[in-house]
């Protein structure tokens, strides 16, 4: 016979209460900011995908051909099939405020990691409104949802694809330079921005504002008044004025302790077209959630929609509250055991049948049935041939009627 | 206060590094060179320190192992790792450079096989220009390579240049300056922002 490796992380019964308790404190915390759940294929149409300014490289996408011929993508993300979702929905009419949310499983591969190919995300969409109110709002869902792991020593990082985009503009950079210089601002590599620059035909005001940029990182506060000092247009200024209203919405809501600013932050800025966010938590060395307004995306599909959403890599939080031992101990025991002789078969097994109706977990056993392996449960009971009996850590009694044995697992229950 | 986990590089940049810190009163009291130990904690125990290999450092950083590391940019470079750079620490300087044999004429139309430690690079660097290479990787002794036929040309690092003239190889093209540079994961830069900052403030001053 074959052998195979057993290659999943969650590989036992309990990761799986782990995982099923987090992602439904997640779904909780959504839908408490209004927000319905959605699900979109597996299987999508592979042009959506490479015709369409997204996150994803082609490269990492896992293409399938069916049978006609059709090259179809296992869903490497959930916002384009989502937005394309809303904008056939609104077609005709106009864009209504909407907010859904989705815990689906995405598809990449890379060479770095070529064994995992699948992870969890769960993420909130939100389409039809522009406002700083949204932004923040949608930012403090993150934070909320963040402490309702858990977790205490968390930030989010909030930049804005618009003020470098604009700066860079000035600069009139050729495509490749461009990307060396973005690869460059994104590691903060101050050093080698500054030899970059050097041979460039910038003029000197520019390169020291371009030069600045990694640095505008910190307190909300301290990075704006630094900002303001690099502002070389009205759109620059625009801009600014956003993250400054979002970010006293933000003290509003009492979290601006969670908060640091980062004009660096500068990923898929061609995808993003206004606030860039994405959130760290302790001893984890990747975002846990990532997320940005991306207004132009229902434009490429037809229909104009601003629209801003993020989302959580549900595997990464798994790994941090396991990590930082934040986990629910996952519950081993049953509520009560059976056991009974055959002559009692009957009544014992009515009984099991009526406990699980009121909401108890229950096992039951003949007595003499060759799995007799102890079970973990606080309360055993054993229909005899002479008597019924109860018996927990406290006490031991025997009763005749099922509702006799309910009020001794309730008493059980609340610590008798 | 949190503590920090700094990976270093094991042989040169570690020494010096380990020199840099003294200047700043950061002490590893059992830390001598010739030990085997891999960890070693600062007096106060807020920094501890990992011994690594110098192309592992890159990944330590990037998966968050540790918060901040001390490596050549040589490593940095080929390994992409998704850090940031903070810091220059102009230690052990030295240069990526092609090299060929001294007689070495190069041939118009024809596709070039490069010998290298350094795939990633070496393709980076002629993609910039537009040339198709094939690579050839190699673990040491790379000067060989063009010697026996192996490759016409190779990518490497070049400190003096002695190895390459005494086996016959001229430096052709530099691609780019090295030197051991520091850096961050990003996820503590976020989350430990005061304690990477204050440990690199105290380096950025013993290096003045």
């Amino acid at each position: 016979m074959q052998r195979y490796t057993l290659n999943d992380r969650n590989k036992h019964v309990e990761d799986f209460q782990v995982r099923d308790n987090l992602i439904a404190t997640l779904k909780n915390r959504f839908t408490t900011y209004g927000y319905k759940q959605v699900r979109t294929k597996a299987f999508e149409n592979y042009e959506m995908y490479s015709d369409i300014t997204g996150t994803v490289q082609k490269d990492d996408m896992i293409k399938v051909i069916d049978t006609t011929g059709k090259v179809l993508v296992l869903r490497p993300d959930v916002t384009i099939p989502i937005t394309r979702m809303m904008t056939a929905v609104n077609q005709a009419n106009d864009v209504f405020s909407q907010r859904l949310f989705y815990v689906l499983d995405v598809f990449r591969q890379s060479q770095e990691m070529p064994n995992q190919k699948e992870s969890t995300q769960a993420g909130v969409e939100f389409f039809g409104e522009n406002t700083p109110e949204v932004d923040a709002e949608i930012m403090m869902l993150a934070v909320h949802t963040l402490k309702d792991l858990g977790f205490e020593n968390f930030k989010i990082e909030i930049g804005h694809a618009g003020f470098f985009k604009e700066l860079i503009q000035q600069a009139a950079l050729s495509e490749q330079d461009l990307q060396q210089l973005q690869a460059l601002i994104q590691s903060k590599n101050i050093a080698d921005i500054e030899l970059f620059l050097e041979g460039m035909p910038i003029e000197e005001e520019l390169k020291r504002a371009i030069q600045s940029i990694p640095l505008l990182y910190g307190a909300p506060d301290q990075v704006i008044q630094q900002a303001e000092k690099i502002i070389r247009s009205t759109h620059m200024q625009h801009v600014l004025q956003n993250l400054i209203d979002v970010f006293a919405l933000i003290k509003d809501y009492g979290v601006e302790e969670y908060v640091a600013m980062n004009l660096g932050l500068i990923n898929n800025m061609n995808y993003y077209t206004g606030i860039i966010f994405q959130g760290f938590v302790d001893r984890i060395g990747q975002p846990v959630l990532m997320g940005g307004r991306y207004d132009h995306l229902g434009k490429q599909l037809d229909k104009e929609m601003p629209a801003i959403g993020f989302a959580f890599e549900v595997d990464l939080l798994i790994h941090a509250i396991l990590e930082q031992g934040l986990a629910e101990a996952p519950n081993k025991l049953v509520d009560a055991v059976i056991y009974y002789t055959n002559e009692k078969q009957r009544e014992a097994l009515t009984t099991a049948v009526e406990l699980r109706n009121k909401g108890y977990q229950v096992l039951s056993f003949r007595n003499d049935s060759s799995n007799r392996n102890p079970i973990s449960s606080k309360s055993i009971i054993n229909f005899e041939k002479e008597q019924n009996l109860f018996s927990n850590e406290q006490i031991k009694q025997t009763f005749s009627k099922a509702d006799e044995l309910v009020k001794l697992l309730q008493g059980h229950k609340e610590g008798f | 206060m949190q503590s920090i986990t700094l990976a270093l590089a094991k042989g040169r940049p570690a020494k010096s590094t380990i020199a840099l810190l003294e200047k700043t009163d950061v002490r590893f009291g059992d830390f001598h060179e010739d030990s085997r130990k891999l960890v070693f904690f600062n007096n106060d125990r807020s920094i501890k320190l990992l011994f690594v290999k110098a192309v592992d450092v890159p990944t330590y950083v990037e998966k968050g192992a540790a918060d901040i590391g001390i490596v050549g940019k040589d490593n940095i470079l080929e390994s992409q790792a998704d850090v940031y750079e903070l810091l220059d620490l102009k230690l052990g300087k030295c240069k990526f450079a092609v090299a060929g044999k001294e007689d070495y004429i190069p041939e118009k139309g024809q596709q070039l096989t490069i010998a290298t430690k350094y795939p990633i690079i070496a393709q980076k660097h002629f993609e910039k220009k537009g040339e198709a290479i094939e690579i050839v990787k190699l673990n040491g002794s790379v000067e060989l390579a063009p010697l026996i036929g192996l490759a016409d040309l190779i990518v490497d690092i070049v400190e003096t240049g002695n190895t390459l003239k005494e086996n016959g190889l001229n430096v052709l093209e530099d691609i780019e300056p090295i030197s051991t540079r520091l850096i961050v994961n990003k996820a503590s830069f976020a989350t430990k922002s005061v304690e990477v900052q204050q440990f690199i403030s105290q380096l950025k001053s013993a290096l003045e």
